[in-house]
Formats: C-alpha cells, sequence, structure tokens
C-alpha cells in the first residue's frame, strides 16, 4: 500500500449540484491525500462522475467548493499536475496514435516519453503508428490512459475505468495502477464494482443518491455494508410500520419487499422491542446477517429503480 | 509552458489534420468553381459589360466559397470534437481554451486563404479576368477579414449536440444566406420584397464590400456597420450558450 502523507492534494468543501430541481450531488464534502488510493464507490447515477467533473472543473458546482492542490481546477498551473481518463473515448482524426500522445506531451512541463508512456498503457509499436480513428475500442482505451498519464501527473482520476474491459485487461490496467501508485501518485477513481474498489483501494467513499453514506477503509464499508436486519410480516397498515421503525434508533433503512418488512439496523434487539411495544401483530420474524454482495446489490438496485 | 509553445504546436496540429482532410477543401472549392464557370461562360447572363460581370461574379463566388467554409467545417469540426469527448479532454489538460480556439481560427484563416488564391486563379484562367494588383490584394483581403461574423456563426453551430443536426443546420443557413445575399445571382434581379430582406443580410454586406472594390470603389460604411452588428450579436449569443453548457 502506498503511505498517504496527510497533505491535501484535492477537496471538496460542502459540495452540491442541482440538475434542474434534482439534486446529483448533495452537500458533499471529502479530502484525498498525497499517495492514496480512493475509490469513489457506488451504483450508476449515484453522482459519482459528476463529482469528478467538478473535481476536474469540467461542471460548475451549485454550492461550496472544490480545491485541487489549493487552488482552482481551471488553474492551468493546477492542470499541470493532473491527468484523466475520462469516460468518453477520446479520438482525433487525422492524427496517428504516436502523433496525438506527443502533441498532448507538449502541453506539460515535464512529461514521460513516450517509451515510457507506450510501455505503461502497453501500447505497441503497430498501434503507435495507427490512425487514431481506426483503433477498436480496446486500443482507444488504451489510448486515453496514455493520454492520462502522458504529462507525468501528481494526480489521476479514472472514471469507471474498465467498464467493458476483458478480465485480462482489466488486470493489466490495475497491476499498471498499482505501479503508478507505487511512485507515490496519488489516484482517485470510480467503480461500480465492489471487488474492485476493495482490491485498489485504501480508502472508499460510499456514494448513494448524491450523498456520502459511508467513508473509510475497505474493511469499514464492508463492515458497515453488512449490517443486520429483521424482516416480518405484519397485518397493519405497512407506511405507518415503516414510520415506526425509522424512529428508532439505529434503524437505517427500512424497505418492502416479498410482502414482508425489513429493516436494516446493528441494534435488532431495540427494533423488535419497539415493534413489541407498539403491540403490532407481527409474524414470522427472521433476523438476517446479510451477505456483502447482497447488501451491495441491495443498494444498487434500489439506485437503479430510483433512476 | 510558455504561451508562445503553446500556439505553436496547436498550429501545428491543426494544420496537419487540415492538410490531411482535403475533403471540406474539395467541396468549399468545386462547387464555386463551378458556378463560376456556368454562369459566366455557360448561361449568358446578358450583362452589359461582360468583364465587369466576369469580376463581380468572381468575388461573389470566393465570398461564397470561404464562408461556406468558416461555416460548415469549423461548425461541424467543432460539434464532432465535442461529441467524440475531445474538446472535453482537452479542459483537463494544462491548454488554454483561448489557444485551442485560436488554433482553430488560425487553421480557419489558412483555409480561407486558400480558398481566395485558388478561386482568383480560376478567375484568371477561366475568363482572364483582370483587376489591378492593388484591387486583387484589397479585395482578397476584405474577404479573409470580413469573414470573421460567419467564423461566429461556425462557433455557433459549434455548440449544437449533434453532428447531424449541425449539419443541417448549417447547410441551410449557408445556402439561404447564399442566395439572400445576392451570391449566387445579384439581387437587384430580384423582386423587391427580397431586395429589401437581402440588403440586410451579412452575405450581402460581406460580398458588397468586394463587389465595391472591384468597381474601383471603397467598400460602403454599411458593409462595415452591419458585419460588424452581426459579429457582436453572434458572438453574445455564443458566450452565452458557452455559460450555460458549462453550468449544466
Amino acid at each position: 500500500m502506498a503511505k498517504s502523507t496527510h497533505e491535501p492534494v484535492a477537496e471538496l468543501r460542502q459540495v452540491t449540484k442541482m440538475f434542474g430541481s434534482k439534486k446529483a450531488v448533495n452537500q458533499v464534502s471529502f479530502t484525498i491525500e498525497k499517495g492514496s488510493i480512493t475509490a469513489i464507490l457506488g451504483p450508476n447515477g449515484a453522482g459519482k462522475s459528476t463529482a469528478i467533473s467538478m473535481l476536474l472543473g469540467l461542471k460548475d458546482v451549485s454550492e461550496g467548493e472544490v480545491l485541487l492542490f489549493g487552488g482552482s481546477p481551471q488553474d492551468l498551473r493546477v492542470r499541470e499536475k493532473i491527468g484523466a481518463m475520462l469516460q468518453e473515448v477520446s479520438v482525433m482524426d487525422g492524427l496517428r496514435t504516436r502523433e496525438i500522445i506527443n502533441f498532448i506531451r507538449g502541453y506539460y512541463p515535464n512529461p514521460l516519453s513516450l517509451e515510457e508512456i507506450a510501455d505503461l498503457s502497453g501500447l505497441t509499436t503497430e498501434e503507435l503508428n495507427k490512425w487514431a480513428v481506426k483503433m477498436s475500442g480496446g486500443q482507444k482505451r488504451k489510448l486515453s490512459f496514455a493520454l492520462a498519464i502522458a504529462g507525468n501527473p501528481e494526480l489521476l482520476f479514472f472514471d469507471e475505468p474498465t467498464v467493458g474491459l476483458d478480465t485480462t485487461a482489466r488486470r493489466q490496467f490495475w497491476k499498471t495502477v498499482r505501479q503508478l501508485a507505487d511512485q507515490g501518485k496519488t489516484i482517485l477513481f470510480t467503480t461500480h464494482y465492489l471487488q474492485e474498489a476493495d482490491d485498489m483501494a485504501d480508502r472508499i467513499l460510499l456514494f448513494h443518491q448524491g450523498q456520502v453514506t459511508a467513508d473509510g477503509t475497505p474493511e469499514d464499508i464492508k463492515a458497515k455494508l453488512t449490517r443486520r436486519s429483521i424482516s416480518f410480516i405484519v397485518d397493519a397498515d405497512h407506511e405507518q410500520v415503516k414510520k415506526l421503525l425509522h424512529e428508532v434508533p439505529g434503524v437505517t433503512d427500512v424497505y418492502e419487499q416479498g410482502g414482508r418488512l425489513n429493516a436494516v439496523t446493528d441494534d435488532t434487539d431495540t427494533a423488535l422491542a419497539a415493534l413489541f411495544r407498539a403491540g403490532l401483530a407481527v409474524h414470522d420474524v427472521r433476523i438476517d446477517q446479510g451477505s456483502l454482495d447482497e447488501a451491495f446489490d441491495q443498494l444498487t438496485m434500489e439506485q437503479g429503480e430510483a433512476v | 509552458m510558455t504561451t508562445w509553445k503553446l500556439i505553436t504546436l496547436q498550429c501545428k496540429m491543426e494544420l496537419l489534420r487540415m492538410v490531411r482532410n482535403p475533403y471540406y477543401i474539395f467541396w468549399s472549392l468545386a462547387m464555386p468553381i463551378l458556378f463560376y464557370f456556368i454562369f459566366t461562360r455557360v448561361v449568358n447572363t446578358g450583362a452589359d459589360d461582360a468583364g465587369q460581370w466576369q469580376a463581380h461574379y468572381l468575388m461573389s463566388m470566393a465570398s461564397f466559397s470561404v464562408m461556406g467554409t468558416a461555416i460548415m467545417s469549423l461548425g461541424i469540426r467543432l460539434v464532432q470534437e465535442r461529441v467524440q469527448g475531445w474538446a472535453v479532454y482537452m479542459r483537463v489538460t494544462p491548454l488554454p481554451g483561448s489557444v485551442y480556439f485560436f488554433g482553430k481560427m488560425f487553421v480557419q484563416t489558412v483555409m480561407h486563404l486558400l480558398c481566395i488564391i485558388v478561386i482568383f486563379v480560376a478567375g484568371y484562367l477561366i475568363n482572364g479576368v483582370s483587376l489591378t494588383i492593388g484591387q486583387w490584394l484589397l479585395s482578397g483581403l476584405w474577404i479573409l477579414i470580413a469573414s470573421v461574423p460567419f467564423l461566429a456563426i461556425g462557433t455557433l453551430i459549434g455548440s449544437m449536440k449533434r453532428v447531424d443536426t449541425a449539419s443541417g443546420v448549417s447547410n441551410g443557413i449557408y445556402l439561404g444566406l447564399a442566395i439572400t445575399g445576392g451570391m449566387w445571382f445579384p439581387i437587384e434581379a430580384m423582386p423587391s420584397i427580397m431586395q429589401t430582406i437581402g440588403k440586410w443580410m451579412p452575405s450581402y454586406h460581406f460580398g458588397g464590400g468586394a463587389w465595391s472594390i472591384v468597381r474601383g470603389e471603397a467598400p460602403g460604411l454599411n458593409n462595415f456597420l452591419v458585419l460588424a452588428g452581426y459579429l457582436a450579436v453572434f458572438m453574445i449569443l455564443s458566450t452565452y450558450i458557452r455559460k450555460k453548457q458549462q453550468a449544466d
């Protein structure tokens, strides 16, 4: 694991982003420390890419403040220190891969050499000589990665970097990212795969409906995700029972599934006590210790339906 | 990085791309030259002074060509680069947006110059159009400089979301401006309502400056004023749109 030095390189302060009346990102604050590998984990539509876009200065914030290296992401001196691989694959017509990389290298004061870039991105000599527009999807991803590292940046952004990559390419990608991290680079990436975040990151920011719902080491996050829950059948107005449960301390979520009410809580005893105290006709009570994948799928599914 | 080095780099990149994509150049030259040939050699337009008509129509076609390059190739290119995600990527790099834009304007100017030279040469070869050195230079310079409002239209087209829309709209604007502004046929030959409309078109004043020069006169003050007015409106519009897109 790379060592972080507590020196902040990127910071969101109370940032909100509105699209019309919808809050894509809602009051989010976090600080990224130098040398860390951070994953922004969350389902599609959770606001991950919007957060990255604001950090990169591609989208204005509706409220709050964004700082990169203590300055604005729009500052050219700041941009000399960052590299990004965005979701849209960037190519330019009329140029060969090698030429594009060399032009981009020219924008930075201390770029990597073409050899180093080719080596890290896995671009072959044949691919370097190809017209950029004629490359396959996988090759364009390699080019996109090559452009992200071309300027030898201190801070690297990867927005959903492995979507559409096969297993081999995915493994290769993370191996290279690990290599960059070992050189002391700070890395921030988004993903909706828990496995990737767990394997790669030393810190996970869990995004849910535009908010950071958890922030910690992969171990912390896993513990949080695998919370215990109770489920039961009740012959009463579900909305009222839900309301009651929401008021119980420790209950973080209440939802209905297959005619059963479920309540997620650390303290199942208190929740049960509250139900019985209310004199509700509760039966077929179950207490579950959900698996990690289930818990994450649950989160993802809910979000998927909401979008 | 020094700005000068970035500018050189960017201009070099855009030039390389222009030279390798002769498609745009071909279309901005082929149609005007074909038109020129037809309306000065094939169709008898019954002009009183054939030499005057040949010089006048040469200016029409040179302006027509440059206007097309400014509106179509700039606009469609900008949309393409945004749709492909390239323009967004550029905003993450330390290249100032102004230098990126300058590179585009530089290569447009080179293309415009190329269009003017080739069409002037075609006029000389097809009809032996003879103007004084001063007239050749001044009319060429006028077309080069007065094309700026049309570059602003190209930039506006460039803010569109889809290449298809941009392509359709820019074609429509291009041909509409050419016809109403008297580039294809002099507006004096049109119904009076069309003449009234035409006299307010930027294309009429764009061609108008060059027509004056080959008649041995200076471009009128109204040519300058109308073009400057349109430029101001297009620039305000385009700034407004860019601000709005950034906020989304």
